[in-house]
């Protein structure tokens, strides 16, 4: 079966003052239709920067990012715009952005752009979604800049589900200053996920933010550990060490 | 007379403070509080439930069986000793234990041809670990905070920490040593 989205053998890098730090290498894994995948790393292991390649927003140096078995390289903008518009879901729950004095239900009903429907339907979507996430009709009419750090996270998955993607990646959702609110939410994003039948990616600082996941992985150095064989890439990194290191470690030789 | 001592001997004399039962019920009662990654073995577990009775703390008596009348089996019951055993036991404290002995003693006596070895082993061990969350069980995230669920909560949240704390340095290790190693010999 044509998995949901691939990741074969990808590289990045990005410069670094005079030279090029290696962010990610050789990395391979698979999401199914289905499947939830938990990704855990810490600060600037390039956990962000593979959800990014993910939603096609940037693009890989060396190997190939797919989704339902198509290059996203091979994709126009325009194409990977409309991509993200749909069938994939991108939520970086550190990214709240509404437009001024915007309501709750409008800015949901805004990521649905301009896709053919009314306005009254967007609406109607959009407050299906709130209702999804346990918000209430009450809240939509609300202004999305008065709403609590707890509340946004959930506005923020009401605007991601709108669109029914078949796959949803999420940066980070352990953002919720409340332990209990961000118990919820996890369990929300999983039963959700399940029942839709959508591929969850999640990546996290806090491994407690992934419970639950049926396939979970680490990032360091910008390879992958993975609880799956298929997901694991050598232990070996071909990164050479900078100029600098290799010279302080040399004397004792 | 020995107090509740070791983290599954005090465990295992709380439960019986907090009902009485027969050696499986105790060992099963263990891997539902303390979950899947504590790896508990029940021979473990009778092996402790009779230090317990030789240390005065539990009482062992053989009792029928509820399905069988005929047949008996042995009921564990705390002694008068039990409750002040167990309030010692959760005033105690306790060094921090050594983990991941095996790997660190490796580490230890280590020289530059094994480093290759131990990047597997230190691999293999942040893969363990990564499967060892996968068994904890997800929080309900239900609404009712009942002592129970709060308790169950910071046990998962423990075990999480632990693990989280594990794969860091594990990932932070190999990155050390790859650092080190020359190119040629990767």
């Amino acid at each position: 079966m044509t998995p949901l989205l691939s990741f074969a053998n990808v590289g990045k890098r990005f410069p670094d003052g005079g030279r090029e730090i290696t962010v990610l290498d050789g990395v391979s894994f698979e999401v199914q239709r289905g499947t939830f995948v938990g990704l855990y790393g810490g600060r600037r292991t390039g956990k962000s920067t593979l959800l990014r390649l993910a939603a096609g927003i940037e693009a890989p140096d060396t190997g190939t990012v797919r989704f339902q078995g198509r290059a996203l390289i091979e994709m126009t903008g325009a194409q990977r715009v409309r991509l993200l518009r749909g069938a994939l879901a991108f939520m970086a729950c550190g990214d709240w952005r509404p437009n001024l004095g915007e309501s709750v239900v409008d800015h949901v009903a805004m990521s649905l752009g301009s896709d053919g429907l009314t306005v009254r339907d967007a609406r109607r979507r959009a407050l299906g979604a709130l209702d999804l996430v346990g918000l209430s009709a009450t809240s939509g009419s609300e202004p999305a800049d008065s709403l609590s750090l707890s509340e946004r996270t959930l506005v923020m998955l009401a605007r991601a589900l709108v669109r029914e993607p078949g796959l949803l990646l999420v940066d980070e959702p352990a953002v919720m200053p409340n332990l209990g609110d961000r118990g919820r939410f996890y369990r929300l994003l999983r039963e959700l996920a399940s029942e839709r039948a959508m591929g969850l990616l999640v990546v996290s600082e806090e491994i407690g933010a992934l419970q639950g996941a049926d396939v979970l992985m680490s990032i360091s150095d910008g390879s992958l550990c993975s609880t799956e064989e298929q997901g694991t890439v050598v232990p070996l990194p071909r990164r050479a060490p900078s100029p600098a290191a290799a010279r302080s470690e040399r004397p004792g030789r | 007379m020995q107090g509740a001592s070791t983290p599954l001997r005090g465990a295992l004399l709380g439960l019986a403070l907090e009902r009485p039962g027969h050696g499986g019920d105790l060992a099963s009662r263990l891997v539902a509080r303390l979950g899947d990654t504590w790896r508990i073995d029940t021979n473990d577990v009778y092996r402790l439930l009779d230090q317990l009775v030789a240390d005065g703390l539990l009482d062992a008596h053989e009792e029928p069986r509820r399905e069988n009348r005929r047949r008996t089996r042995m009921v564990y019951r705390p002694t008068d000793q039990a409750e002040s055993a167990m309030t010692a036991w959760m005033e105690t404290l306790l060094p921090r234990e050594p983990v991941r002995l095996g790997l660190h003693a490796k580490l230890a006596v280590a020289r530059d041809q094994d480093a290759p070895r131990l990047l597997v082993a230190l691999l293999e061990y942040e893969r363990e670990c990564l499967r060892l969350a996968q068994l904890v069980a997800p929080e309900s995230g239900t609404q009712q905070r009942s002592w129970a669920a709060l308790v169950m909560d910071c046990t998962r949240d423990a075990v999480w920490g632990q693990l989280q704390t594990d794969i860091d340095w594990a990932a932070r290790t190999r990155r050390r040593i790859n650092e080190r190693m020359p190119v040629q010999s990767r």
